[in-house]
């Protein structure tokens, strides 16, 4: 069953030049595809839209940068700095909050829990605290599940991936929205307070790039409040870098790792870059890890101590124990294929996991219940975990937070409760450090199987979490595992620390789980402040890299692919050459006149079956021998600014005193253009005239239809482009490119493949 | 005993070098090298160069040997009491003493011209600066064992809540004899019910009161410094916990498992449940197809997938 209106657009055909063939294909080839179908991972949906990285350079942009002067943009310049330096404070006193909260909450949790369990200990009816700590998760959970599944579902997850999406140029609704901050925020904590197998870092990164895109905009459109600041900023392209400084920011914040933000930031989004922005996204990155360390440093009593530049401190790695030897060098290359094979496994669990969420657990009281099942289960497994070890450690002074002595010796603790009756940050920093001996392998086996699946499970939860420390937590406990068994094979000839293959699991499963490469290592260096680990985790992580690709592709990818982001890679599809612009575009193009009727304007606009965003603009001519060029191109939210400001032609003619419009009046519209519903146009204004020449951009791009789907792409994905215009050699329309026409070839398995359109 | 042993190996010599009066006071163990030392030194100073050689003023020689007596006393009191440990209890005099000692040759009281002498020719004149490596030592020792935290603030004696402890420490040892009577703690492992029960009230309150103490310390110390009491508390502790749960097996948990597998295994099985129910009721989530409006989008790739497969 299809549309009446493709099959009539289909008809239209006719005006086009066509070669006969393609018509004859054309008509030939039956489209009896079925209208529904099951979510699958190759589909692309609708519902995102590019962002304009390309600014409009129309008449009243060019008159707007002529009257700046020199001094003017020296302004700007500054402006951008202290931006910068505000993203970086904020972004720090943001984590410092969620940390600060989080260790008390969680805190309070464990004492109440731990304090449970001695009483119960003794007396009997452990039954009881294992349904208290199953009932305190999973109503913590709830809240925190709550408010992303009902009031703001865009918080849900890391983050990192939706991010990756903006700074690649897809509009994710909501993504960089004040509203999506708080909602970030507190369900992060709720859910790291709730036991799951979760970490606050990653959401650090979605924090920072909210709080960078709200700074720079100078005004909140969730609070309705304009501070009349930094309007300059008010479009795609500067937000765009702003953001990535407070992408930046957030991973500085989170690790302690201001190169690794900007790398990340580099890594991840990067399209478009120079060196000035580079240098300001560091020192926003540098303020952010500075104010953290400071304001975490006074509240813990050591006011210039400094010693906490991050949420998660992997503590010092420079005593002579920890040295590596280059004999280990063969060992830290056969872990990073241990982690790129135990990725690849996370991440094609958590694939068929996420299929299964979406197609089955789509309403949100039942992606709640299921968030509140994984908390309950946790606390269990964590329960049962503790309760069944009887690995049992002498207490060493108050290196250990909550001990828990269940069924130990008096004055000594069960040492699977260091890693399950934790916080997972804890947890990982106890794997690294703890002296030699302070688990045994069975501990450590049983916890690495148990936690894989946990994290597995968790992650793709309605609740804002990270992966990061989960993976960090498995691979640090398989990691220590080997160090383990290494010593016991070799009869302790390698006087090797365990801590240190702990932290080399810890990066090669975390290398195999996300495939980031470059910003990686160098956080993974910056947060073990240990220069020397560069190399070792450098190849550990390529390893993994190269293993895990070999299966299945990151998660962040694989999240990306699943919500049909048309996500565009940094190259075309290697074997994609023989397709044409011709091919690619879609056809026919919607086009307005130079000087168009308003009442086809705003029909255009409301036709809910063509939810275009770009027209091209055709020289006006009533004479039918003249071919119609192209002559610019214009936006749907600049036609609604238009018709919102009744900028009509005979308007201007009866009243000569009405104001010009200015590009102020495009940049308070932005980004929340209104709808073309909510604007009103009688019936005597529908005869009305409107003049585009000075509105459009009167230079797009544009392309043959002979140029090659590469070189399409790659004009698209370097200028950062929404439409790009295909003409003939008259300069007559034919068709348009825009992300999604590029973005559905993508090479599968069995080379190339097109996915279809979807309505979501 | 291992460092102590090691540094007076290196102070021997030295010494011996240095003052030959004190050589005596070194310890009992000569060995070839050390008269070989001395009789170098002899030589030395019967070749009579003053200022090569300053002769050790009086004073100072005498604050020297006092120090070189305390040290010996401390150490010969640390390795008496290193186990059981009792460190703090009993050497905390000796410690106090040799503090005074080292202060007073930090202060250099000497009535010469130039005031500072003392403390400039014992402490600073030569590479190995043997008294200040001891008072080191000495320091790090007292320091580790964190006696202070169990002495009075003046560090003149115990603090109160330590004699507390160790009274409810003694008393349960001597509990623990009374009890055990007439019968050996290795002959019968498990029959030990007459301690458990007899001496489960002095346990307790002496658990309690180590958990009290522990407690005020972690709050009234700073962060990681002072996390530990001092070592005699410890030990004691250590050594009541491990004869009460090792050696007479009293403290034995109520093990509920049959409540705690049944109420677990309730919990694994929701998420079953739950996933099975989604899946049998729950409207799958259909995707509407959009068809794109291009020239050729099927015949193209196919004729692409043609080419290259």
């Amino acid at each position: 069953q299809l549309t009446p209106s493709s099959f009539l657009r289909i008809g239209q055909l006719s005006n086009v030049d066509l070669n006969e063939d393609i018509h004859e294909l054309e008509t030939e080839v039956p489209r009896q595809r079925p209208n529904e179908i099951p979510h699958n991972e190759k589909l692309l949906s609708l519902k995102y839209e590019s962002l304009d990285y390309d600014s409009s350079e129309n008449q009243l942009f060019l008159e707007e940068e002529r009257r700046i002067n020199h001094a003017a943009f020296r302004t700007v310049e500054i402006k951008r700095w202290v931006i910068c330096a505000m993203i970086g404070i904020l972004t720090g006193l943001v984590a410092c909050f969620i940390d600060i909260v989080v260790e008390n909450l969680a805190g309070l949790k464990y004492r109440v829990v731990k304090d449970n369990i001695d009483k119960f200990t003794a007396k009997g009816g452990l039954s009881f605290s294992l349904l208290l700590w199953a009932t305190l998760n999973a109503s913590v959970v709830m809240v925190g599940s709550v408010i992303v599944a009902f009031i703001e579902p865009v918080a849900a997850g890391s983050g990192i991936p939706q991010i990756k999406c903006y700074l690649n140029g897809v509009k994710i609704p909501h993504v960089v929205r004040l509203k999506t901050l708080v909602i970030k925020v507190c369900g992060v904590i709720l859910s790291v307070v709730g036991g799951l197998a979760v970490g606050k870092e990653g959401p650090m990164i979605h924090s920072g790039s909210v709080i960078a895109a709200g700074i720079s905009q100078g005004r909140s459109t969730s609070l309705k409040r304009d501070f009349k600041i930094f309007e300059y900023f008010r479009r795609d392209t500067e937000k765009r870098d702003f953001v990535s400084a407070g992408a930046a920011a957030g991973v500085s914040a989170a690790f302690g790792a201001p190169v690794g933000g900007v790398l990340f930031s580099l890594e991840e989004g990067a399209s478009f870059w120079n060196q000035f922005l580079t240098w300001r996204i560091f020192f926003a990155s540098m303020i952010s890890t500075f104010t953290l360390n400071s304001v975490l440093s006074v509240y813990h009593g050591n006011a210039w101590d400094l010693s906490s530049p991050g949420l998660i401190n992997f503590g010092r790695f420079d005593n002579e124990k920890m040295g590596y030897t280059i004999q280990e060098i063969p060992i830290f290359i056969f872990m990073g294929v241990v982690g790129g094979i135990l990725g690849a496994l996370f991440n094609a669990l958590n694939y068929w996991l996420t299929m299964f969420r979406i197609r089955y657990i789509h309403r949100p009281c039942l992606q709640v219940v299921e968030a509140m099942l994984v908390a309950a289960v946790t606390a269990t497994v964590g329960f049962v975990m503790i309760y069944c070890s009887r690995d049992c450690q002498p207490i060493q002074g108050s290196s250990v937070a909550y001990p828990l002595q269940l069924f130990c010796a008096d004055g000594e603790y069960n040492s699977m409760a260091t890693a399950f009756f934790n916080t997972p940050e804890k947890s990982v920093v106890n794997l690294f450090h703890d002296p030699p001996g302070s688990y045994n392998p069975m501990t450590l086996g049983m916890f690495t199987l148990m936690y894989f699946f946990l994290a597995c499970w968790t992650y793709g939860l309605t609740v804002s979490a990270g992966v990061f420390i989960p993976s960090l937590l498995i691979g640090a406990a398989w990691g220590r595992l080997f160090g383990i068994s290494l010593s016991y094979l070799t009869k302790g000839s390698i006087w090797a620390d365990p801590g240190k293959y702990a932290l080399m699991g810890a990066a090669a499963q975390l290398g195999g789980i996300v495939r980031m490469t470059l910003s990686l290592t160098v956080i993974m260096m910056e947060a073990t402040g240990n220069v020397t680990y560069g190399f070792p985790i450098m190849l550990v992580l390529m390893t993994a890299k190269i293993v895990g690709d070999y299966f299945v592709e990151g998660l962040y990818d694989m999240h990306i692919q699943l919500q049909s982001v048309p996500f565009l890679h940094w190259e075309a599809p290697v074997t994609s050459h023989s397709l044409t612009a011709r091919e690619v575009m879609s056809t026919p193009v919607t086009c307005l006149r130079r000087i168009e009727r308003v009442g086809t304007v705003v029909d255009i606009l409301s036709d809910t079956s063509s939810n275009h965003n770009g027209f091209p603009v055709v020289e006006s001519n009533p004479d039918t021998t003249q071919v119609a060029g192209l002559r610019g191109l214009i936006l749907r939210s600049q036609l609604i600014v238009l018709l919102k400001h009744k900028v009509f032609v005979e308007r201007a003619n009866l009243n000569l005193v009405q104001r010009r419009l200015k590009l102020k009046d495009f940049r308070d519209a932005y980004p929340r253009f209104p709808p073309i519903q909510s604007i009103h146009v009688s019936q005597d204004e529908r005869e009305c005239m409107i003049d585009l020449s000075e509105f459009m951009n009167p230079s797009p791009y544009t392309v043959p239809q002979e140029a090659s789907l590469p070189r399409v792409f790659k004009l698209f994905r370097a200028l950062g482009l929404r439409h790009l215009v295909v003409v003939d050699n008259r300069n007559e329309v034919v068709g348009m490119v825009t992300r999604k026409d590029l973005a559905r070839y993508r090479l599968g398995k069995e080379g190339l493949e097109e996915l279809s359109l979807a309505q979501t | 005993m291992a460092p102590l042993r090691c540094l007076g190996w290196v102070l021997m010599p030295a010494l011996a070098l240095a003052l030959l009066g004190l050589a005596a006071a070194a310890g009992p163990r000569r060995t070839p090298a050390l008269e070989l030392a001395e009789e170098l030194a002899e030589e030395l100073w019967s070749a009579g160069l003053p200022g090569d050689l300053p002769e050790l003023e009086p004073e100072c020689r005498s604050l020297l040997a006092a120090f070189a007596e305390g040290s010996a006393a401390l150490t010969d009191c640390l390795g008496r009491r290193a186990r059981p440990v009792r460190l703090c209890q009993g050497c905390h005099g000796h410690y106090r003493r040799l503090l005074a000692q080292y202060g007073s040759i930090a202060r250099a009281v000497g009535n010469s011209s130039e005031s500072h002498n003392c403390a400039k020719s014992i402490l600073t004149s030569d590479r190995l600066q043997i008294v200040v490596t001891l008072s080191e030592f000495f320091n790090e020792t007292w320091e580790a064992a964190n006696c202070a935290n169990c002495l009075k603030n003046n560090s003149e004696g115990l603090s109160n809540s330590t004699e507390e402890f160790l009274d409810l420490f003694n008393k349960s040892l001597t509990c623990f004899e009374h009890n055990l009577q007439g019968q050996t703690v290795y002959l019968s492992p498990n029959n030990h019910t007459e301690v458990c029960k007899n001496c489960n009230e002095t346990y307790t309150k002496l658990n309690d009161l180590y958990n009290h103490l522990q407690r005020m310390n972690r709050q009234g110390g700073e962060s990681g410094h002072s996390a530990h009491l001092c070592i005699d508390v410890e030990d004691a502790m250590n050594i009541t916990r491990k004869l009460w749960s090792r050696t007479f097996n009293c403290s034995v948990p109520c093990s509920d498992t049959v409540p705690v597998i049944a109420v677990s295994s309730f919990i694994l099985f929701l998420p079953i449940v739950f996933y099975l129910s989604s899946f049998l009721h729950s409207k799958q989530k259909k995707r509407i197809l959009i068809l794109p409006k291009r020239i050729q989008s099927n015949a193209s790739l196919v004729n692409i997938q043609e080419k290259y497969s």
